[in-house]
């Protein structure tokens, strides 16, 4: 037995409708605005920057903020001027270690990954839950150790010190997504290679590898960003331009009570630009991966 | 049973092992030595600037933080930053990611903006916040006098409560994404048919919204939960740039004393004292985390 229910036909106002937009709006700005902010004073002239009231735009735009960290004559000065001219030198560290983190990390990963998307092995439930329980230890309970560590080998300021340090990092995070995408690549291609009489190498190089590359290129998008926004290891383990990152060099701007707001500014949208476009490039496999491995932090 | 098969699974033990051998060894070196290490150093007397007074004092490092006001304020205020950060980030992601699974024009520009602050460096976004707050010039006290709201400028930062506050919104908004994304990933594999059912039960929005959602969210809500209280507890990036643990201590968190009684006071054996309190409460929270994804069958290898 059915019953139908009686729809009644005259106009209902679509609330439900209009909360969501209301709240989708509100959300929009409450997301967008902060930063909407900082990219619009980077912009400004400095005056215009701390006005009361605020301009809410750039009334006379201007790069100067910007082109004071090509020009070291220029920023020499503008106030604050030893982090302006640090900030080109951190752009480059940071570049450097980010890239090499990620692609160590992604050697190192897929190798591990292969084997949990692929193999049958005893004490692989526990190696995993190992991986995972390494990503759960707070890096400050490993900061003293490894400091006096790389104080020891002579590697304190250098890039190498921070590649390994977040390659640790950014490896229990890759394992987790490569082995879940791993395990979406049929097993038959790999067989037919075998067929045709490919080594373990050769399959994997040509056959396996380019068919996973989505995934590999997601790992590395986010090994590349766990190290270039890094903060308390670069702050203990750099002192000099020589390997200093972006976030060290930032934090000197606030720590400095001569600083424009407006360098600042500019110094921040440089430091986000990278992470912020790899984030929406690769924005559905980043999502599926964070789902997926539940992963940072 | 012939050779062949009996053979194969050794095999694949030791490849698997093989491939592994790799990443164990770059995180033995790099993860289980030094906090092994560490909780060494957590019994020295051990401070760079009086190198001679350097020797092995056993527990008498943390017999010693019972009774340091310093030590117990941060855990105090770390424990309060995590209650409100949380408490905030649960109500605010979830109202995001119900909002963001519905059907509405914009839908995948809000996604991305939302993934917004989850790509910038807490640093950035202390000093974001920094210039937004300021006293003087900030744009909260530019909006908020345009809009009527307050007769001038306010200085949001000097007093305890109000440095504590606004710190507690800045670390919100770095991590509200990711708490969005774990949320909305549940709430697409709730089945519809589980709606249509409650709707044809004539249950309303509230009752759909408490029978279905909820129950069916419990487990990524654990999830976020148990992850965004690690995050809160360990936060330091964002604080140390807006306020740098004032004014006096009252945002000064465990994770930020830590790093000032090292790096200030180069102090390497309490450092690690506090250091070990923070890891042994984080692996107190992670067993729940790992325990949860078992149950969940998501350990299945």
């Amino acid at each position: 037995m059915t019953t139908v229910v009686q729809v009644p036909l005259r106009y209902r106002v679509p609330f439900k409708k209009i909360a969501l937009y209301v709240l989708a709006v509100a959300f929009g700005l409450y997301l967008v605005l902060p930063f909407y902010w900082i990219v619009a004073m980077s912009f400004m002239h400095e005056a215009d920057a701390i006005a009361v009231p605020p301009s809410w735009v750039p009334v006379h735009p201007t790069l100067e903020n910007y082109l004071g960290f090509v020009n070291p004559d220029a920023a020499q000065e503008l106030v604050g001027g030893r982090a302006v001219s640090e900030t080109p030198y951190s752009l480059r560290n940071s570049l450097v270690v980010a890239t090499a983190t990620a692609l160590l990390n992604l050697v190192l990963a897929t190798f591990a990954a292969y084997s949990f998307s692929r193999l049958k092995f005893r004490g692989s439930q526990v190696l995993l839950l190992l991986y995972l329980l390494t990503r759960m230890v707070p890096g400050i309970a490993i900061i003293i150790p490894f400091y006096l560590l790389m104080r020891s080998f002579g590697l304190l300021d250098t890039y190498l010190a921070l590649i390994l340090s977040y390659t640790t990092f950014a490896l229990p995070i890759t394992i987790w997504i490569l082995k879940d995408f791993f395990r979406s690549v049929p097993r038959e291609l790999e067989e037919a290679a075998r067929v045709d009489r490919c080594g373990w190498f050769r399959t994997m190089w040509s056959v396996f590898l380019p068919v996973a590359a989505p995934g590999l290129v997601a790992a590395a998008v986010f090994a590349f960003m766990t190290a270039w926004n890094e903060f308390m290891f670069a702050l203990f383990l750099t002192s000099t331009t020589a390997a200093k990152t972006i976030p060290v060099v930032a934090a000197n701007f606030a720590t400095d009570f001569n600083t424009q707001f407006t360098v600042m500014a500019a110094a921040g949208v440089l430091a986000v630009v990278p992470p912020l476009v790899l984030a929406l490039l690769f924005q559905r496999k980043l999502v599926q991966g964070m789902a997926a491995g539940s992963v940072k932090g | 049973m012939s050779v062949l098969t009996e053979r194969r699974p050794l095999g694949d033990n030791a490849k698997a092992w093989a491939l592994n051998a790799p990443a164990i060894v770059v995180i033995s070196l790099l993860v289980a030595y030094p906090i092994g290490y560490s909780f060494y150093v957590s019994m020295q007397r051990n401070n760079l600037k009086r190198p001679r007074a350097k020797r092995f004092i056993g527990l008498d490092n943390y017999k010693a933080l019972l009774s340091d006001d310093a030590f117990l304020s941060a855990l105090k205020v770390s424990a309060l930053f995590v209650l409100v950060v949380l408490g905030m980030t649960v109500v605010l992601a979830l109202l995001l990611a119900l909002v963001l699974n519905e059907r509405f024009r914009g839908r995948g520009l809000l996604l991305s903006l939302a993934l917004l602050p989850w790509a910038m460096p807490g640093v950035v976004n202390g000093l974001m916040w920094r210039t937004i707050f300021d006293a003087k010039t900030g744009a909260l006290n530019g909006l908020l006098t345009q809009l009527g709201l307050i007769d001038s400028y306010q200085a949001w930062l000097t007093s305890g409560t109000g440095a504590f506050l606004f710190t507690a919104l800045a670390q919100v908004w770095n991590t509200l994404p990711f708490s969005v994304i774990i949320l909305l990933a549940g709430l697409s594999t709730i089945p519809s048919e589980l709606y249509d059912a409650a709707t044809v039960d004539r249950a309303g929005a509230f009752r759909r919204f408490t029978q279905v959602t909820i129950p069916w969210l419990l487990h990524p809500l654990l999830i976020v939960l148990i992850l965004e209280t690690m995050n809160a507890f360990r936060a330091f990036d964002t604080i140390y740039v807006l306020t740098g643990g004032g004014p006096g201590d009252a945002t000064t968190t465990i994770a930020l004393l830590d790093v000032q009684t090292v790096l200030t006071f180069t102090d390497f054996g309490l450092g690690s004292a506090y250091a070990w309190v923070i890891t042994a409460i984080t692996l107190l929270i992670s067993v729940g985390y790992i325990g949860l994804l078992y149950r969940k069958g998501n350990f299945e290898v």
